[in-house]
């Protein structure tokens, strides 16, 4: 369960789809960091991040997803989130996340919002 | 009342080893009906009083845990480590809108042991760092 992967499943347009699997540490924020940053680099401003298979992600993952947050913003792009576990939830919202990157309950709705706002 | 279940480990000096002591108290509590939800936020807080411990501290790091089989059962743990210690005081809150445009984005592990747990105190001087955490089932 904890194993890391990370998947990117959809690509169109300016909008790309992320699947993180287990455990979000170093080495998975880091990846992710990667991933992000090809994408973004490729013309990418909508990231979603699909986060169903994910049960924890630790303090030196969450500075690595800041560090997503940080260039998502400087290319104006939107940094996403969805399907949070609670703990998870509680942790972005101990952060203040909301205020910089959209939080949604289910893929189809953040997918639905996203293509509105790209 | 029955007696509380206690567990001791010595972590390893191996990579992810911050999660046997995760896994371990998300084990125990589930054995005392501690609710997963609530687990999982435990779990969070010693994975990082393990990881302040194995990146700052020195020598063993312990982590001793404590699950209290009362009526509304809670969880008691406590990572010691024997590095040069640090003044809890001394560490800023962490501010996203300042992390965002910070090099270092670190910082964020103190802020979730204490807004995830119950109770937390730390007690710190030269070779004997001892965070204890208390969660009550229930508690926020």
């Amino acid at each position: 369960m904890e194993t890391f992967e990370l998947r990117t499943v959809q690509r169109q347009g300016e909008l790309a789809v992320l699947e993180v699997a287990g455990y979000i540490n170093n080495e998975g924020g880091e990846a992710i960091a990667s991933e992000a940053r090809t994408l973004l680099d490729g013309g990418c401003r909508a990231l979603l991040l699909d986060l169903h298979a994910t049960r924890i992600i630790n303090s030196i993952g969450i500075s690595l997803l800041l560090e997503v947050l940080e260039r998502t913003l400087e290319v104006k792009g939107t940094l996403a989130f969805c399907c949070l576990t609670p703990s998870i939830a509680k942790t972005f919202q101990i952060m203040g996340l909301g205020q910089y990157a959209r939080l949604f309950p289910d893929r189809a709705s953040a997918l639905a919002e996203l293509a509105q706002v790209r | 009342m029955a007696e509380p279940m206690r567990q001791r480990l010595v972590l390893p000096r191996v990579a992810r080893a911050e999660l046997i002591a995760g896994d371990a108290v998300e084990e125990l509590g589930r054995r005392i009906g501690v609710p997963r939800d609530t687990l999982a936020e435990v779990k969070l807080a010693v994975v990082e009083a393990c990881l302040n411990a194995l990146e700052y501290g020195g020598g063993e790091v312990e982590v001793e845990l404590v699950a209290h089989r009362d009526e509304a059962p809670w969880l008691e743990v406590a990572v010691v480590d024997h590095g040069p210690g640090f003044n809890p005081e001394d560490q800023p809150r962490p501010v996203l809108a300042a992390k965002l445009h910070a090099l270092r984005k670190r910082g964020w592990g103190l802020e979730l042991i204490r807004r995830l747990m119950d109770e937390v105190e730390i007690t710190s001087r030269p070779g004997l760092t001892r965070i204890r955490m208390i969660r009550r089932t229930g508690g926020q």
